[in-house]
């Protein structure tokens, strides 16, 4: 440092000397602009010469420069600013952060890259807008921010939403790939969603090849918060909300009830049912539903010196369910931190410390649809009603489960990520840097089954109203523990020089393996004498005398991954880009001659606003043509060791009393099992014009999924026994647009407004080539089949209901429909329905993504709206095809056809009428939304004022989460399961997604 | 960019990482190796040599008799619910149109039950064809030839009564009789007519007959006997009005000394009677407290009085018709041991189960099946109430004696018929020589009927009468005279081919006649 110094001023010197001007030497400060945060490593150069200085750790600068010459001050990610000296000795600077994002870094694998050198699609998202919403699953954030992302959030406390990038691309896992810091995960449930700095999406094989045969379906890396450079920092988040279910499902009441199910009655011929006891009028949805409280809070401290940089974040989330009595608890601790032993070594540790507890929903959403309006709840405490006999052996006292099933288990898992790594630069160039992670995950489940409940039956005709109370139950604990190990290590160097100061290089290599292991561990006791009572601190398993009913299992599990994999960058002039990835992947879950696959991309970039013959035209600013390919491998979540001949121990033979153990094979394996292998190509354009206030990038893509693992039930010979194998493929296609606009108005007024949206056609180009045959999902709703998008919807479209006989003779029927049946369409045109005349009915996965974010800041005050949507696919009501019992009816029923005229939708009152429950276009809805997703409203104190009591800043704010959304859809959320690539789009009581009004502060010290 | 003052060696570092990575790298074999864990696959499976090397896949195909779909709700809902036995039961709208319409007719082409059902005994084929694949080709397994034989014989009679089921239930259906070596090869078979399904049925039935133990011992009690090879055989030619290879099978049953009529009709159906001398075939079911329902069937269950508390025994599906009742002669103690009445007053006398338990009054139904009802103390012993331990009676041996005195009177040999007739009546009369005359019409016809309304009572709920109607030939006319107006002998004898499948065969697989 002192020779560097010293040698520093002897160049000032010798420029002094040579030039022999008039020098003053000038000081200052470089901060940011927005913060008032120094900038540590800014460079100050006097410009027309090679002389300037660097900002220390406190942002201070010294120069000696001609007391009319110009200081040029630069920081990467701020916009250069140049100011004349004009004889002061003293200029203190505050950079703006680039708007441009010229300089824009963003987060790659193995390493970051400038946003403009990029060939491939990543769309970057600030942790700060992650923040902002009162979410306590960082995922659900992202929804509508991205193009070409599909995020479906679930209401359900804690509950995970799915993600899927760019459509479907196999008929298993679909699910993105997460790299957390380094660490791939499955889930990033630990992370508190205040203290992440970014999360990126990487959509194109050209960028996810590098993940190599896990990277498949797409990835998101996410990067936690680093102390910010320079100095000690206190941050404190919080909101408060509460969640409310704004749509609840039309079911009639005991009025409507009773009308449809005397109508049911009449049209089977069946006796009336005596309703003389059954008084009540019960809204089962509205006692199970509550308004419930949400809340996120964050506190984070960071300290950074010249040698070592700190921060400390704590985090508590809680979200209620808004089912009784659902509840979800998170909490998280994390320390990270850097010591730079010198300019040449840093090395650094990363530790998260998670702990969650739940309650499961007391009871299922269906019960409480299903169950009859006409019962009421309770007698008395422990004395409720049971269903009228129609239902009663199918469909409990929602109420009823609902109190006997809560608090009865103590549900909690720890988790622990850390990682340490060290970073060496030698002879100039080069970089190494060692990385070791890990993941040690363990839940731990105690619960309690308790005694029956009593009930009281209702007189039905001659059977008398009596209390029954079944015996039989006994009280019985269980345990259980799961514990989850992953361990990984990155070893990578990187080599970057600029020859010649045009051909810029950077090339990496690395070495990474990974393990995951599970254990999981249960058993069950149940007191046959004894009734253990309903308080946690009995809920062991000794607790029963291990002579009782007992049963218990355990299982594990284990795979590991081993890769090498290269990157080159090549950069002339900036302008022209090209971007070459390798990955050599080996997995233990296939067989050791199918274990190793080689996966990689080459991406193209011309930057052709930096051509000579571009510099003139306006309005562009900047305009990156970019084109690549890449082929990366689908094998996440993917079961392992299914090449080898599995087995299924768990049946057994009984002869007499003596049961006996078998096998049977559990699948039939398939040797030559691998995974499934991703092509595809993007060509796209980044463009900037108008002083760059407008922004665009637009992505037209072609993927190529082939070998897709096809999980196959071979028909009419195995029934249950299922054939996983390499088979067919499926391709997506699609355009993703994003755009922003950011202005200002006068000095206070600053708007801006990005939109993005995404198509996407997914066809399944083959389902292999020797295979005559079809992959029938939901019970063959769902069909997967050449030359169709995957799973789509299979069946009859509904033309009408037949009115009368006369119709039946009209129109084209079945040999036994009947006046009120739905009448189908004759696709065939054979002047009868059969199973021929079945078709494509749509899909449930939208070809439409869209969303868009507006905001605007005016003095203190700032305003964002999001709104997001889907458009194209279908949503099937499987909650409507119930028979297996009488259950309540939803509104719909009520304009059931009755008789000629009455309606053309509805069919008749009779589930016994076979043709009106196969399936057809009259249980498909429009699945299209359109979501105001948040309203945001918030005021920035200034910060001279709070400056005097310590408070650097503070935000106050108000938001509304998913206040309004417009679908046609009945169930609580257009949003059905899009989890099982062939069997998706059902509503069976899809979990409702609230409404979120909240209130939050934002504070830093 | 930078200048160093303090270059640390490169070599050192170069040398120390290329070290890391070329160890990792060598011990690539180890650490890609995974078993999985706490699992075994085929290759290392302990084989327990102690009870025959083929048992555990046997045992395999055995388990799969007490699956849902084969041997409990399809199952009852398509031989006995279509018959004239029994209604649906339970309340009017359970179940739906899949329930209904096996009462009513016609079942619709997805009807959930005909689809559970194919898929079940599809199941079994292949469970069994497992069997014979690891008997040809498992050359780790050391057998005695008689061992492979016998285990070859066991399976052959599950696959046998597996197919029995289907071409019966379904007519022409795809004949599989392997583990194909390309799975993708057995996807799309072909359908194979009737008289092809009966081959394959009886050569299985012959090989099992001539290659089974007359019994097991104690241990095993409920395997596949020859006895059972030879009473299925007998079924299976009697199905085909093959008469005398009927009667040759049966006598190998009678003959065979291993079994006679248990002197009470009344414990045969309770739990005491299960496995007893009469049984010729049953699937065997059990429970303890800590599994009330992994080792049984629910078979009982589906059956059982839909009631509520202690009188919740199960579903109330398949009750015994108003047609059933009316055709026990006057005073034929069979009728109450069928039939379990529900009370309808509080009279202490009606209603009452073999236990002597009063049914309680507002029953769904006005009767539930009798011979499913279980013991109230093994119940209270495993803390359930639904009877999973209830063994199915699949074959007995008064089956047998009255499929001889069909077989005999279709042959001309009245005597031999009359005899075997009047061993089930006598056995039916429990010593009251005042109900239930013997037979003593020589006429044929008349012997016929004779034995058909024998057949009809003594085996009432027991899955045969539909299938007996339909070889009869006189489905139709019985069944619409038993309110089933719908009926149409040419398309209603057969369930129609599951849509599903012939979904997933791609149209492979073609429907039966009339859907």
């Amino acid at each position: 440092m002192m020779k560097r110094t010293l040698m520093l001023l002897f160049c000032l010197f010798t420029v002094n000397l040579l030039f022999a001007q008039e020098n003053i030497t000038i000081t200052g400060k470089v901060t940011d602009a927005a913060t008032g945060d120094p900038l540590p490593g800014a460079t100050v150069q006097v410009k027309g010469t090679t002389s300037g200085g660097v900002a220390d750790v406190s942002g201070t600068y010294t120069v000696s420069a001609p007391a009319t010459g110009t200081l040029v001050f630069s920081f990467l990610g701020f916009v250069d600013q140049e100011i004349a000296i004009n004889n002061r000795t003293t200029i203190n600077v505050g950079l703006a952060t680039d708007a441009k994002a010229l300089e824009e870094v963003v987060v790659v694998g193995y390493g970051v890259q400038r946003k403009r050198d990029l060939t491939g699609s990543i769309t970057s998202v600030e942790g700060e807008s992650i923040a902002k919403q009162p979410n306590v699953n960082p995922l659900s954030s992202l929804q509508g921010k991205v193009a070409g992302l599909t995020v479906v959030n679930s209401g359900q406390a804690g509950a995970s939403p799915t993600v899927r990038i760019r459509g479907v691309n196999s008929t298993s896992n679909t699910n993105p790939l997460y790299v957390v810091d380094g660490v791939f995960q499955t889930n990033i449930d630990y992370l508190n969603p205040a203290d992440i700095e970014s999360m990126e999406v990487l959509r194109d094989p050209s960028s996810i090849a590098i993940f190599g045969l896990q990277g498949g379906n797409g990835v998101i890396i996410v990067t936690t918060r680093r102390a910010a450079k320079g100095e000690t920092r206190i941050n404190f988040q919080s909101s408060v909300g509460v969640q409310r279910v704004n749509r609840k499902i039309d079911v009639v009441d005991a009025g409507g009830f009773r009308r449809l199910y005397d109508a049911q009655l009449t049209n089977l011929g069946a006796a009336p049912f005596d309703y003389t006891s059954y008084t009540g009028n019960t809204n089962w949805q509205d006692l199970i539903f509550q308004d419930a409280l949400i809340t996120n809070n964050s506190l984070s401290i960071s300290n950074s010196g010249e040698k070592s940089s700190t921060l400390i974040n704590l985090g508590y989330n809680e979200q209620e369910g808004v089912v009784k009595y659902n509840n979800y608890k998170k909490f998280v601790a994390r320390i990270n931190e850097e010591i730079r032993i010198n300019q040449n070594i840093k090395i650094g540790g990363d530790l998260t410390g998670f702990h969650w507890r739940q309650q499961a929903p007391g009871v299922g959403l269906n019960n409480a649809l299903w169950a009859a309006p006409i019962v009421p709840v309770q007698a008395s405490e422990n004395l409720y009603y049971s269903m009228p006999s129609f239902q009663r052996a199918q469909v409990g006292n929602p109420i009823a489960s609902l109190n006997r099933n809560t608090g009865n288990a103590v549900d909690q898992g720890y988790r622990v990520v850390g990682s340490l790594f060290a970073e060496v630069k030698f002879l100039k160039d080069f970089t190494v840097r060692s990385s070791v992670y890990t993941d040690l995950g363990f839940n731990n489940l105690r619960s309690y089954s308790p005694l029956a409940n009593r009930f009281i039956n209702l007189g039905e005709g001659t059977a008398a109203t009596d209390t029954t109370y079944d015996a039989l139950v006994r009280t019985s604990v269980s345990q259980t523990q799961q514990q989850f190990r992953k361990f990984q290590q990155d070893h990578t160097l990187t080599y970057n020089k600029t020859f010649n100061e045009k051909h810029n290089v950077t090339a990496l290599v690395g070495f990474t393996t990974l393990f995951n292991g599970s254990t999981f561990l249960s058993g069950m006791r149940r007191d046959t004498t004894l009734n253990i009572p309903r308080d946690r601190n009995f809920w062991y398993l000794n607790v029963a005398d291990a002579s009782m009913p007992l049963n218990n299992s355990g299982s594990g599990g284990e795979e590991s991954y081993m890769s090498f994999l290269g990157r080159i960058n090549y950069s002339f002039a900036g302008k022209y880009l090209v971007n070459a990835t390798f990955r050599r992947d080996g997995s233990s879950k296939f067989s050791p001659s199918n274990r190793w696959g080689n996966f990689g991309s080459v991406g193209l970039g011309w930057v052709v606003s930096d051509e000579g013959f571009f510099q003139d035209i306006n309005p562009f600013d900047f305009l990156k043509l970019r084109a690549a390919w890449g082929t990366v491998g689908s094998g996440l979540g993917l079961p392992a060791n299914l090449y080898l001949p599995g087995l299924v121990t768990s049946d057994r033979a009984v002869f007499g009393e003596n049961v006996n153990t078998s096998v049977s094979p559990a699948y039939v394996p398939d040797p030559n099992l691998h995974w499934e292998v991703v092509r595809g190509i993007d060509v796209g354009l980044d463009l900037r014009a108008l002083d760059n206030r407008f922004n665009a990038e637009v992505t037209l893509y072609d993927r190529t999924t082939k070998d897709i693992l096809t999980s196959l039930t071979l028909p009419g010979t195995a029934g249950n026994y299922t054939y996983r194998t390499n088979l067919g493929n499926i391709s997506n296609r699609g355009i993703e647009v994003s755009m922003g606009w950011n202005d200002q108005i006068g000095d206070d007024f600053t708007y801006s407004i990005s939109p993005n949206f995404s198509y996407n056609k997914n066809k399944v180009e083959s389902i292999g080539p020797n295979l005559e045959f079809e992959i029938l999902g939901n019970g063959g709703v769902n069909v997967t089949r050449t030359g169709q998008s995957i799973g789509f919807f299979y069946g009859y479209e509904q033309v009408g209901i037949y009115q009368s006989t006369a119709d039946l003779d009209k129109q084209p029927s079945f040999t036994n429909s009947l006046p009120g049946d739905i009448a189908y369409a004759d696709k065939n045109g054979d002047g009868v329905i059969t199973p021929a005349d079945r078709g494509y009915l749509g899909t449930p996965f939208p070809n439409w993504n869209f969303g868009s974010t507006f905001s605007a800041g005016y003095k203190g005050f700032d305003a964002l709206v999001e709104i997001q949507g889907v458009a194209g696919n279908k949503v099937y009501t499987q909650r409507r095809t119930a028979t297996f019992a009488t259950l309540n009816y939803e509104t719909n029923r009520l304009n059931a056809w009755s008789g000629p005229g009455t309606s053309n939708i509805e069919p008749i009152l009779d589930n016994t009428r076979a043709n009106n429950y196969l399936f057809s276009s009259y249980f498909l809805e429009p699945g299209d939304y359109f979501r105001f997703r948040t309203v945001q409203l918030g005021y920035t104190f200034q910060s001279e004022r709070m400056n005097k009591v310590g408070i650097k800043q503070l935000r106050l704010s108000i938001s509304g989460q998913n206040i309004a959304t417009f679908s046609r859809t009945s169930g609580y959320t257009p949003e059905a399961s899009l989890a099982d690539p062939i069997a998706s789009g059902a509503d069976n009581g899809t979990f409702p997604v609230p409404a979120i009004y909240s209130f939050g502060i934002n504070a830093s010290f | 960019m930078k200048l160093f003052n303090k270059v640390p060696r490169p070599n050192s570092i170069v040398l120390l990482l290329l070290a890391v990575v070329s160890t990792l790298v060598s011990c690539d074999k180890d650490f890609l190796d995974r078993a999985p864990q706490g699992q075994y696959t085929q290759d290392n499976y302990p084989y327990p040599g102690g009870s025959g090397p083929y048992d555990q896949y046997i045992f395999g195909a055995y388990s799969s008799l007490r699956d849902f779909n084969v041997h409990s709700q399809s199952f009852i809902a398509i031989t006995s619910i279509r018959s004239d036995d029994a209604d649906k039961g339970s309340t009017p709208a359970d179940g739906g149109a899949n329930a209904i319409d096996m009462d009513n007719f016609p079942v619709a082409v997805n009807n959930g039950f005909a689809n559970a059902m194919w898929t079940g005994y599809f199941n079994l084929v292949n469970k069994a064809n497992i069997v014979l694949d690891q008997v040809a080709n498992n050359e780790a397994i050391v057998a005695t030839p008689e061992i492979k034989v016998q285990s070859e014989a066991e399976a052959k009679f599950i696959r046998a009564y597996a197919y029995f089921m289907l071409v019966r239930v379904f007519g022409q259906v795809p004949l599989i009789d392997q583990v194909f070596a390309d799975p993708a090869a057995q996807a799309n078979v072909p359908q194979s007519s009737p008289e092809q399904v009966y081959a394959l049925i009886e050569s299985d039935l012959k090989f099992a007959a001539a290659s089974l133990p007359m019994s097991w011992s104690p241990a095993f009690v409920g395997r596949a006997t020859s006895g059972a090879a030879n009473g299925l055989l007998a079924k299976v030619y009697l199905t085909q009005r093959k008469w005398a290879p009927a009667l040759a099978a049966a006598n190998a049953v009678i003959t065979s000394g291993q079994y006679s009529l248990n002197p009470s009709y009344d414990r045969l159906f309770r739990e005491e009677g299960e496995n007893s001398s009469e049984s010729v075939f049953e699937v065997q079911a059990t429970s303890s407290p800590a599994f009330p329902d992994a080792n049984g069937v629910q078979y009982a269950q589906v059956q059982g009085v839909r009631g509520t508390g202690t009188w919740d025994l199960g579903w109330g599906w398949n009750t015994p018709s108003e047609n059933l009742e009316a055709a026990y002669e006057p005073g034929d103690p069979r009728r109450t041991r069928t039939i379990l009445y529900t009370s309808k007053t509080t009279s202490p006398t009606e209603g009452l189960t073999i236990y002597g338990e009063k049914t309680p009054l507002g029953l769904p139904n006005p009767r539930y099946n009798h011979k499913v009802y279980t013991n109230p103390a093994r119940r209270a012993a495993v803390n359930n109430r639904f009877g999973h331990w209830f063994n199915v009676r699949v074959l007995r041996y008064a089956d047998v004696l009255l499929m001889y005195a069909e077989a005999a009177n279709e042959l001309g040999n009245t005597a031999e018929a009359l005899a075997k007739l009047e061993m089930v009546r006598a056995r039916a009369r429990a010593g009251n020589s005042s109900i239930l005359p013997p037979i003593t019409t020589t006429n044929q016809a008349e012997l016929r009927e004779a034995i058909r309304h024998e057949r009809r009572v003594e085996l009432a709920m027991e899955h045969d009468r539909f299938f007996d109607l339909v070889r009869w030939g006189i489905a139709g006319p019985v069944l619409r005279a038993a309110g089933k107006t719908n009926f149409n002998e040419n398309r209603d004898i057969l369930l129609p081919i599951p849509q599903t499948q012939i979904d997933l065969s791609k149209g492979v697989l073609k429907q039966n006649p009339g859907y």
